[in-house]
């Protein structure tokens, strides 16, 4: 889940974004000294680079380190929000992965900053299978986003994502819907960080073509959600990011977008990078 | 209000695409469960890749070949030949090759609809394809013993087998399973450029443990996989001319490391039979339609998972790629000449046909002993290495007076004194002048040093150069300086040193072979190809090693297009 965190004020967001930037750029590159991994462009994630993700997940035993997902959002007015949410993702069964995610956030709110974790993420994802002609890849996520840090929202919500993913020569499209339960968000519950992207329901379409001899993904999406927020309308948005796989160990990717509506229309960029790579101890060697 | 719109608008694009892609079609609905694993960790990964980067970029290229050939095999079952055999055949032989990418491809964006008909069988590939890189990052590492790398490949073998589902079968697979199934052989019928360039492949991707494993030093094995590399980009000269004639397989191209790692070996030699398997289900549209095509592909994938269907013993696998004849399999990875061995097969033969006809030589008295593990299951593939009677059917006594031909003789034609149905006895017209003739010849060929050098660093002629000095063949005995000299034990030992000559010279003499762009271009320049020619003239002597007498009454025509008398 890709976190928004609004700034009241303006004062020196650019400094600060330049700041998140740089630092997700050093870990990226730092991260990729020794690790191992494999090509992962072709796999999409949320909010890598775009919201609305592939069905397909993490390969069995594959260990994915999301080390700098980067959102930074300028709304009208010059009023900046951004978040940061490493992940790490792991098949721990065939089809099946489960993730954590420790979103981060750095708020500044008229004279007074803000900056500590927004709730734990846990997330376990099934690939139902692998598309072929007749079907299309179907995945189902569950998550929970747990009440963990200060700027977490006051109680735990869980949500459910239906994903469907479709290829054809001219390119893929994804499907996702997803559901959140729990009590709506009102008054100062709904003031805090976590809270804020927590949607009711979304549900979105996006499409990608690759260039395989390039190891090069671009893609598409157009999306609606219901903040969970009471009396909030239904936003929607529209994003196009690339993928790209720079070495076999470490894809990058890079992404833009514009929420369509609302009090505050403004646009967004993503940046991350992902590894991917195996833990010796976890595998079966099979003698 | 606007908002409204765009609401509505919205909704109504995500519901007619979910409503187009999650509808299954209900005629072909096809529910699977195939998925992918992670490759065993460990320091060793990438190796050849950092190591021997001309030779890995060559198989992110393979994985494009492979995958478009299926994607356009299914998609235009009605395309004109030329679509595979030239548009397809140059990008990959002038662009893709020549720059090949730097990372491994994403084949399901290529083959997309091969990759929705047969996702298991893509996954089956992908499985296999990752043991054979693997393979390589272990053999190029420099920072293992031996022992560790035996260790090694034996945990990625083992650790590949824990996928049933997908892993190949670690015995060996009789051809039947190939090319006798109602669909066979439709591929390389139609498509002989493209299929040679397939077989290409795979004589490269095997052929490159071969110097791993041989080369003493880095240097050495830095030398030895350039010239191979160097060797498969002569293949596309004069496409498909130098192209395997049949699919090469690992204990021919590369004995050493088919005698250390035979489950490795075995398993791709698997893996390169079901990639042609697929080629001919997806070719072979009369027998197979697209409706049947997941069926029997899956069928076919079945069985080579299997450990109890199609099998053939391990004595015949181990023989079966020498007593083929290497040079129809490309020829050796190292220790090659200038010149490509000549092709005993017509382009097309299927490795069954040229089993069987080889059951037309009668080696000595009628019935000579079938050879050691050559049957085939029911077909009568009985057969000698190098002893490929020309067009198939020459099992078939009916067929005796087909051409005879013999590795190295090729371009020979109607000599004189090479009738071999009148050598077998004093009354046939082929008189023992003439096989003194011959053997004349022979002695002034093997006079010259180079054509001798040649001779003597090809195993399979040189065995047959001891057959035919073999005493038990009257008129067979002549002096053939140096011969005996060469022919010591020594001479004959694996070629591990020759990989010095010609080609591997070169390349060793280049400061970081692998990395370099000149070789990577334009590695032809590299290699001496335009001095094979001389090599074609160079003589075979198609004798085995101590065959029982030869029946040559039986062979009417020693055809040898191209000599003139």
């Amino acid at each position: 889940m890709q976190f928004i965190y609004r700034f009241s004020a303006v004062c020196a967001p650019r400094i600060a974004s330049r700041r998140i930037l740089a630092l997700a750029l050093f870990v990226s590159v730092a991260g990729t000294v020794r690790l191992d991994a494999q090509t992962d462009y072709y796999n999409t994630d949320r909010g890598r680079p775009i919201q609305i993700e592939d069905a397909y997940v993490a390969e069995r035993y594959g260990v994915e380190l999301k080390l700098a997902p980067l959102r930074l959002e300028r709304a009208r007015g010059g009023v900046y929000n951004w978040g940061l949410e490493p992940e790490i993702a792991y098949g721990i069964l065939p089809r099946t992965q489960i993730e954590v995610g420790l979103p981060l956030a750095y708020r500044e709110v008229g004279t007074e900053r803000q900056s500590g974790i927004a709730g734990l993420e846990l997330s376990v994802m099934h690939n139902l299978n692998a598309e072929t002609e007749g079907w299309p890849a179907l995945g189902i996520r569950a998550d929970l986003l747990a009440p963990v840090g200060n700027l977490a929202p006051s109680r735990a919500y869980p949500s459910i994502t239906g994903i469907a993913t479709r290829t054809y020569a001219w390119g893929r499209v994804h499907l996702n819907g997803k559901y959140t339960a729990g009590s709506s968000l009102t008054g100062t519950s709904a003031s805090s960080a976590g809270a804020e992207e927590l949607s009711r329901w979304l549900v979105g379409g996006a499409v990608d073509r690759t260039f395989p001899l390039r190891s090069t993904l671009i893609t598409a999406e157009l999306y609606g959600r219901k903040p969970l927020i009471t009396g909030e309308d239904v936003e929607y948005n529209t994003g196009a990011g690339i993928r790209h796989q720079f070495t076999p160990t470490l894809a990058l990717d890079a992404g833009l977008g514009r929420r369509l509506n609302g009090d505050a229309p403004g646009w967004y960029v993503t940046f991350g990078s992902s590894f991917a790579f195996g833990v010796s101890s976890l595998f079966p060697t099979g003698r | 209000m606007k908002h409204s719109m765009r609401i509505g608008l919205a909704g109504a694009m995500l519901f007619s695409a979910a409503g187009t892609i999650v509808a299954p079609r209900a005629a072909s609905a096809q529910w699977s469960r195939t998925y992918e694993q992670f490759y065993l960790p460990g320091k060793f990964n990438f190796t050849f890749r950092r190591e021997y980067a001309a030779a890995d970029r060559l198989f992110n290229a393979f994985d494009y070949g492979h995958a478009i050939l299926y994607e356009r095999l299914y998609n235009n079952p009605g395309a004109p030949v030329s679509e595979l055999e030239t548009d397809e055949y140059d990008f990959i032989t002038k662009k893709l090759l020549v720059s090949p990418p730097k990372l491994p491809l994403e084949e399901a964006a290529i083959e997309i609809n091969y990759a929705k008909l047969a996702p298991e069988a893509k996954m089956m590939f992908d499985w296999a394809h990752l043991l054979h890189r693997q393979i390589y990052d272990v053999l190029a590492s420099e920072q293992m013993s031996q022992a560790d790398k035996d260790a090694k490949v034996a945990e990625l073998v083992a650790y590949y087998k824990t996928r049933r589902d997908l892993a190949f079968s670690s015995l060996p697979k009789n051809m039947d399973l190939m090319e006798s199934q109602p669909y066979s052989l439709a591929f390389r019928q139609r498509y002989p450029k493209f299929n040679g360039l397939i077989w290409g492949y795979h004589w490269l991707q095997v052929g490159l443990y071969e110097p791993l494993m041989v080369g003493r030093n880095q240097e050495q094995r830095q030398a030895g996989v350039l010239a191979a590399v160097s060797r498969f980009r002569q293949m596309l000269d004069n496409a498909p001319e130098h192209m395997p004639r049949v699919m090469p397989m690992t204990a021919a191209i590369a004995p050493t490391f088919a005698a250390r790692y035979q489950e490795a070996s075995i398993i791709f030699d698997n893996l390169h039979s079901m990639h042609d398997v697929v080629s001919d289900i997806l070719t072979n549209n009369t027998v197979v339609s697209r409706s049947q095509k997941r069926a029997a592909i899956l069928a076919a994938a079945s069985r080579y998972r299997d450990n109890t269907s199609f099998l053939m013993p391990l004595d015949e696998w181990k023989s079966m790629g020498t007593m083929m004849g290497i040079e129809n399999m490309g020829g050796p990875a190292v220790g090659f000449l200038a010149g490509f061995p000549t092709p005993t097969l017509a382009r097309g033969a299927s490795m069954a046909e040229a089993m069987k006809g080889m059951a037309g030589m009668q080696h000595g008295a009628a019935g000579a002993a079938p050879m050691a593990g050559m049957q085939h299951g029911a077909a009568n593939s009985t057969g000698m290495a190098g002893m490929q009677h020309g067009a198939r059917g020459m099992g078939d006594s009916a067929k005796a007076g087909a051409a005879h031909q013999m590795p190295g003789m090729a371009g020979m034609t109607a000599m004189p004194g090479m009738t071999h149905g009148a050598m077998g006895a004093a009354s046939d017209s082929m008189s023992a002048m003439h096989m003194s003739s011959m053997m004349q010849m022979h002695e002034r060929m093997m006079r010259d040093p180079v054509i001798r050098e040649r001779v003597m660093a090809d195993t399979a002629m040189r065995r047959m150069m001891q057959g035919m000095m073999d005493p038990s063949m009257p008129g067979m005995q002549h002096d053939m300086p140096g011969m005996q000299h060469d022919m010591t034990p020594a001479a004959a030992r694996p070629s591990t040193t020759r990989a010095r000559t010609t080609t591997s010279r070169k390349a060793a003499s280049a400061k970081t072979p692998a990395r370099s762009s000149t070789a990577r271009k334009s590695p032809a320049k590299t290699t001496p190809a335009k001095k094979a020619a001389p090599a074609k003239k160079a003589p075979a002597k198609p004798a085995p090693a101590k065959p029982a007498p030869m029946d040559h009454s039986k062979m009417p025509g020693m055809n040898m297009p191209g000599m003139k008398p």
